[in-house]
């Protein structure tokens, strides 16, 4: 079992680095968000919101590598979408491996793709903002890779419940910019509490925001390295619960619909 | 005048895009806008919500424009160009036309978007914002010549894809769409430089002073960011056609 999915996580894997240019031209984007407009908005943000991280350059760096993992490990998708429709999976499903092994092989694929992705993003922040303790780092790379998995699960949902690209896109969009948006990616999840208790802010977004699994891996970086917002065992918990539903959505979806004549 | 009707024709054909840069677009004004607002120092920017909004009509301005560029490479691989090169129209014309078919096209699907972000913003000054509305119809122009100079220089999507997403980051975060000038001046005076000389600066700029509201207007006076996109529309539709035309002679596209 372990040799077939092996087999398909270098498939995958060398599918990824065709992309490099594509890859170069995204982590330099996402250098510009942290380079020019975390340190323009350093100059703009009232203190008092980002006190306990010093400044706004500081806050953003562990929000966006989050970012980056969520973009990265949501490419497997766009690339399952295109075998459907190219009926590709054909010669998937003709592969000597089960059913099973290829769902858990693609789905391990998305997640470590958005890790190598990730990674470079991930000592930017560590250089800008110190280096967590041995504990600390494991943690980190075991939340973001059950993230990166849950990710590429959504992903591999999404692409296989679309008959074409631009619903992919379309469907892709919507969750992108719900899950960045309302999370704590950009803005102290207390800002976002705040607007709610107001009544400013819907309610429903509120509580997406709370359990948004983006803005829990977000914030648990943040308290190993900045100390701040306090650490709690419930974030670990949303990653855990986001993974498993999505992972084993994922799975299940990706075979029936592979099947499906 | 046909040739840029057929470049407004092919863009609605797009239509999940269209979609989703709406999606874009609410979700940056309801949900980023709202909530950074409330984060950002009022002395800095007197009301940031609205002057992030009127950025953001910018912002999807600009990245409609750019859309032409992909076109063109459809065409190369689908051999329309030599289709198009067959039409009873000078090669001039012909890259006049899609200049301005790309701009117009932006410039009818943003409309919509601009209308719903005055509405959000507030009140206009009728006469200023038909000088700014004026500006931003050779702003689009000009970015639409600029998409397809580099479409017609560099040969692989791809690429262009690549360059176009980088330009986009750095041409968008180096301006005054999300931030005044006198900010990105003190935070680095090398970003202050570029957005100081960044067309996108002076399409923001101009609209915000076409509003009227002067919690969000950064202009004393509207001449020089006039000036600026004018030769930015010059010279992007200048260069345009010089290279367009050299190049799709002799399969020079392909």
């Amino acid at each position: 079992m372990i040799k077939h999915i092996i087999n398909l996580l270098e498939h995958d894997l060398r599918n990824f680095f065709r992309y490099k240019w594509w890859l170069v031209g995204l982590i330099s984007m996402n250098l510009a968000d942290l380079f020019i407009m975390a340190i323009v908005y350093n100059y703009m943000v009232r203190g008092a919101v980002i006190e306990q991280y010093r400044d706004y350059f500081r806050f953003f760096a562990p929000g966006l590598t989050v970012t980056g993992l969520f973009a990265s490990a949501f490419m497997i998708g766009r690339e399952i979408n295109m075998e459907r429709r190219r009926e590709v999976h054909h010669y998937m499903l003709s592969l000597p491996m089960t059913r099973m092994e290829l769902a858990i092989g693609r789905v391990l694929s998305g997640g470590l793709r958005g890790m190598i992705y990730m990674s470079p993003l991930l000592l930017t922040c560590f250089v800008f903002l110190g280096f967590p303790n041995v504990w600390q780092f494991l943690t980190i790379i075991a939340i973001l890779f059950l993230l990166a998995l849950g990710i590429s699960g959504l992903s591999i949902a999404i692409a296989v419940s679309t008959s074409s690209l631009e619903k992919f896109i379309t469907a892709r969009g919507l969750v992108y910019y719900t899950l960045f948006f309302c999370s704590s990616v950009f803005y102290p999840l207390s800002l976002i509490q705040q607007l709610g208790a107001e009544g400013k802010f819907p309610s429903v977004l509120v509580t997406l925001a709370e359990i948004n699994p983006l803005s829990s891996a977000s914030d648990m970086i943040r308290n190993f390295l900045l100390g701040s917002p306090a650490f709690s065992y419930v974030s670990i918990l949303n990653v855990l619960v986001f993974s498993a539903i999505f992972t084993l959505s994922a799975a299940f979806a990706y075979i029936k619909i592979i099947e499906r004549k | 005048m046909l040739v840029a009707e057929r470049d407004v024709r092919l863009f609605f054909q797009y239509k999940f895009l269209i979609i989703i840069r709406a999606i874009w677009f609410v979700s940056q004004i309801v949900l980023f806008g709202l909530i950074a607002s409330r984060m950002i120092n009022v002395q800095e920017v007197p009301d940031y919500f609205r002057y992030y909004v009127s950025g953001l009509s910018i912002m999807t301005l600009y990245s409609a424009a750019i859309f032409i560029g992909f076109d063109i490479y459809e065409e190369a691989e689908h051999g329309v160009f030599e289709y198009l090169l067959s039409l009873p129209v000078s090669r001039r014309q012909l890259v006049l036309g899609r200049s301005i078919g790309g701009g117009l096209r932006a410039f009818i699907y943003v409309g919509p978007l601009i209308a719903a972000s005055l509405y959000v913003i507030g009140a206009v000054n009728p006469l200023n914002f038909l000088a700014a509305l004026f500006s931003l119809f050779l702003f689009s122009f000009g970015v639409s010549g600029m998409s397809i100079t580099i479409a017609v220089m560099i040969k692989s999507i791809d690429r262009f894809d690549i360059l176009m997403g980088v330009l986009d980051a750095l041409i968008v975060r180096l301006s005054t769409a999300m931030y005044p000038l006198n900010v990105v001046q003190t935070a680095n005076p090398i970003y202050g430089g570029i957005a100081n000389f960044n067309p996108v600066s002076y399409a923001a700029d101009l609209f915000r002073w076409g509003t009227g509201l002067p919690d969000i207007i950064t202009l004393d006076n509207p001449l020089l960011p006039l000036v600026g996109i004018i030769a930015f529309f010059a010279i992007f539709t200048f260069i345009g056609i010089t290279i367009y035309d050299r190049r799709i002679e002799g399969g020079g596209w392909q």
